[in-house]
């Protein structure tokens, strides 16, 4: 077992008796030696080696290789980033087209297209990836571990889901976008209504994002609950990293409803299998539970990171630790269960038995519950506190005053009489981007203006920042606010056009300039983020006085994260921190090695050896992609993908298993020590 | 380096470009909605097609919909509501001949097909000059060919939404068409 040592006596984790661990003279030179009583000399050493241990590859073959994950959270940022502009330019598209009557500035058939493949970007290609993204980045920094745990797996989820998008972007621009809308209904999406290959397209989109999704919630779980700093006992887990944790789960628990659900549509249409045709004995309502299994929870798979970032954001500019740490943790845990139960109340328009309306409205009004509590421990941690309004708090202020709105329609859209009312109108549309771009988009801004430094060392400007809040959140009213009484004069959504005599001009026209306000407020989000990388103020490592460990960091993070991982003394890590800031020592510089440790009291388990940088990550990618793409066109593709597949996990797994990490110079008994642990451990 | 990477990046992107092109020269997913009307006073034309061996009237005309799935979709749809299957069944036949099978009478070719729907045959099979559109005629003939697999499978239609009484167009294994002699059936006495 790896020692710890602390200057001030015992640090917390190990006050446990059992977990008393016994110095191993494995690295005498580190031994018993506390951060401050380090020889300056060793501690460049120790630096240089990480830094080579933990270099990545040179050159393209590096791109494709690298395990950083923060390198690929990055790209998973900057890629998500990038569809959500593309989504952004078709709500543009949209806005144009609906700004007057009688429009012919899309055509009908593009327009289908256009909002099928706007949702589904959004939903897919931006929300879900970019919180998993921030999580990849921010989880272990937060819980003090050198990568994630499963650096390989994480590299493929990104290839995954770039692959996705790609043949989603691709298939659009040649005239075979998916045009059935979002969550591809049938009978409209099946092989009676769907000519072509444009919601096999959608389909297999899916599953590439929710491969993508379940690889990252695997990465994340491992990491928080084996791979955290000593001390950091699960009752001091920052809220961002509970939240990601929570969100994990949802990911496990509802996605493979998701891709069942696409396959089968697929297999419907490619290959007569009858699922959903009610003439031979299957159903259609079926396809819609299994949708909104997961669609539902899919909401709150968005929008829990995004209480994360706004606990995180709270606490920082509060100056103050979370009001109702407990409740609010029993609150994201509540949110995750109740999210699960409630999907019917997509569906209140199909036949449903009294029970069951009556329950899912009932469930649809407890979520309120869990929302509710965590606002108010927002507003009492800011209750008083001399708050330091900077951007990222802005975007939170505003993220409550539209979520609150959202929230107050979706308990007017869980009661059955009102739903029917106004299924399927725009009063959904505006519910629905209340509650997202509310929810999620909103606290992403806020997050990117808060941990932009950290990433880049460099801060954006707050000048800049403001016009962005400003714009983007009076264009955003602006936008939707009027959809709501549109929906209530009857507008139809996914309606491409409309007369004139309906008396739904003007406000269509207010919400299209509105649509021109927050799309220049996200533009210049982007002016800002260029000028920034050129001019912005340099950060420091902790421009924000904020209290999570990657605080303690340079910006950016050096590959290794930590030169040594700390021992956490509080809840608020940096600010708990004593004077002597106990570290963990012992931890080989000479191969990717970090600690493991136990799931709630985060007492050292063993040293553990990170696999390092692999094409085989690529490969496996490129396996699915043919399985996925080619299967839309034959099933034998299915067949010819299980060989490659097969073919890379052998390389993977029997091929040369990382012996590039593996310093030669190292005495043996050093490089056997973390398999000498696992040997204890398991007897 | 960081310009080689720069025109690495921009020649391969040129690649793609070239390859998108390509392949988006694929006619599977247009879709018309508006097809040009057909004349409504149409001319009384004598047919010239014969039966059996004789030899076929040479039509240059091009199937302008065989490579697209939607109007391979709706063709489908109109063979059920013009009444196709009213003689025809699913394809397998009733008081008309299979179109599901490799025999044809009259010809395979989509041009074929389209003057059968046109000018009407012997012995049953009615005009519909004048009737219907030239292009649901092409949507139809496309669809009728189909049914033996003689189009491409990401073009044919899939399964129906209804009880199926064959497997999906698009699964259907391709015959090759034999030039049948006129049917007994259908001789003058």
């Amino acid at each position: 077992m790896t020692e710890i040592t602390g200057t001030a006596g015992v640090p917390p984790a190990s006050r446990n008796a059992s977990t008393e661990v016994t110095a191993k003279p494995s690295n005498s030179a580190f031994h018993e030696v506390g951060r401050d009583g380090r020889d300056p000399s060793e501690d460049e050493r120790e630096i240089k080696e990480l830094e080579r241990v933990w270099a990545c590859p040179p050159g393209i073959y590096g791109w494709f290789t690298d395990t950083d994950h923060k390198a690929i959270a990055l790209r998973y940022v900057v890629t998500a980033f990038v569809f959500f502009l593309f989504g952004g330019i078709e709500a543009l598209l949209m806005r144009i087209q609906l700004a007057r009557p009688e429009s012919h500035f899309l055509s009908p058939d593009l327009y289908n297209q256009v909002f099928t493949v706007h949702g589904t970007t959004m939903m897919f290609l931006f929300a879900v990836p970019i919180m998993t993204a921030v999580g990849i980045y921010l989880v272990p920094l937060m819980v003090g571990t050198r990568d994630v745990a499963f650096p390989r797996l994480n590299n493929y989820g990104y290839f995954v889901y770039l692959i996705g998008g790609i043949l989603l972007y691709v298939s659009f621009f040649l005239n075979t976008g998916p045009d059935a809308g979002w969550f591809a209904y049938v009978p409209l999406s099946g092989p009676g209504y769907s000519p072509g290959k444009r919601v096999d397209i959608w389909a297999q989109m899916i599953s590439f994002t929710e491969i993508s999704a379940l690889s990252g919630a695997v990465v994340v779980i491992g990491t928080v609950f084996k791979m955290r700093a000593p001390g950091m006992s699960l009752h001091r887990l920052p809220l961002f990293v509970w939240a990601q944790l929570v969100t994990s789960f949802m990911i496990i628990f509802a996605m493979p409803a998701v891709m069942l659900a696409s396959s089968l549509l697929a297999s419907d249409r490619l290959i007569d299998t009858h699922f959903f045709n009610p003439a031979e004995g299957g159903d259609a309502i079926l396809y819609q539970h299994m949708f909104w299994f997961f669609g539902h929870p899919e909401v709150y798979i968005i929008f829990i990171p995004a209480l994360g970032f706004v606990s995180s954001i709270v606490i920082t500019f509060s100056r103050r630790r979370i009001f109702g740490y407990t409740a609010m943790v029993l609150s994201l845990i509540a949110t995750a269960f109740l999210g699960f139960g409630l999907w019917v109340h997509h569906m209140f328009a199909t036949p449903l038995p009294q029970l069951g309306q009556s329950f899912f409205t009932a469930a649809s009004m407890m979520i309120a519950i869990p929302s509710g509590v965590q606002i108010f421990c927002w507003i009492a941690t800011m209750w008083g506190a001399k708050l330091n309004i900077k951007t990222p708090l802005l975007f939170v202020l505003g993220f409550v005053a539209i979520f609150v709105l959202g929230g107050l329609t979706g308990v007017m859209l869980a009661s059955v009489p009102l739903d029917l009312q106004i299924h399927d109108t725009f009063f959904v549309v505006a519910h629905l981007h209340y509650v997202l771009i509310g929810g999620a988009v909103f606290p992403l801004f806020g997050a990117f203006y808060f941990w932009f430094p950290k990433w880049t060392g460099r801060m954006l400007s707050e000048r800049l920042g403001k016009w962005n809040f400003w714009l983007m959140f009076i264009g955003f009213n602006l936008v939707f606010f009027p959809m709501h009484q549109l929906g209530l004069k009857g507008m139809p959504r996914r309606v491409y056009t409309y007369l004139p005599e309906t008396g739904w001009a003007s406000l269509n026209l207010l919400a299209s300039l509105g649509a021109l306000v927050l799309g220049i407020g996200v533009l210049i989000f982007i002016v800002n983020f260029f000028w920034a990388r050129r001019f912005g103020a340099v950060a420091g490592p902790n421009p924000w006085g904020a209290d999570t460990l990657e605080w303690s960091l340079t910006s950016p993070p050096p590959a290794y994260n930590f030169q040594r991982i700390p021992v956490v003394e509080g809840r608020n890590a940096l600010w708990d921190q004593s004077t002597e800031a106990p570290v963990v020592v012992g931890l080989s510089s000479t191969k990717r090695e970090t600690l493991v440790s136990s799931v709630v009291d985060a007492v050292p388990e063993l040293r553990y050896e990170l696999p390092g940088p692999s094409i085989w990550p690529l490969l496996l990618a490129l396996a699915t992609a043919e399985t996925f793409i080619v299967g839309i066109f034959t099933p034998w593709a299915f067949l010819v993908g299980a060989v490659l597949t097969f073919a890379v996990f052998v390389g993977w797994f029997f091929g040369n298993p990382n012996y590039e990490n593996v310093d030669a110079k190292q005495p043996p008994d050093e490089t056997n020590f973390a398999s000498e642990d696992l040997r204890a451990e398991e007897a | 380096m960081h310009s080689k990477k720069a025109k690495f990046v921009s020649r391969n992107g040129r690649a793609l470009l070239m390859l998108i092109v390509v392949v988006s020269a694929c006619k599977r997913e247009q879709r018309q909605f508006d097809p040009p009307p057909t004349t409504t006073n149409p001319a009384i034309v004598q047919s010239e097609l014969q039966p059996g061996g004789a030899p076929q009237p040479q039509t240059s005309t091009k199937s302008p919909v065989e490579e697209n799935a939607n109007a391979l979709s709706d063709g489908k749809r109109l063979f059920s509501l013009y009444n196709c299957t009213g003689c025809h069944a699913n394809g397998g036949g009733a008081i008309g001949p299979a179109l599901m099978d490799e025999t044809w009478i009259y010809g395979s070719d989509p041009a074929s097909i389209h003057s059968t729907i046109v000018e009407g045959r012997p012995n049953g099979m009615p005009s519909f000059r004048g009737k219907i559109s030239d292009y649901q005629v092409w949507e139809l003939s496309a669809y009728v060919r189909s049914l033996s697999g003689q189009l491409r499978k990401d073009v044919a239609p899939g399964r129906s939404d209804d009880m199926n009484v064959h497997r999906s167009e698009q699964r259907v294994e391709r015959k090759t068409p034999q030039q049948s002699t006129i049917p007994k059936a259908a001789e003058q006495p």
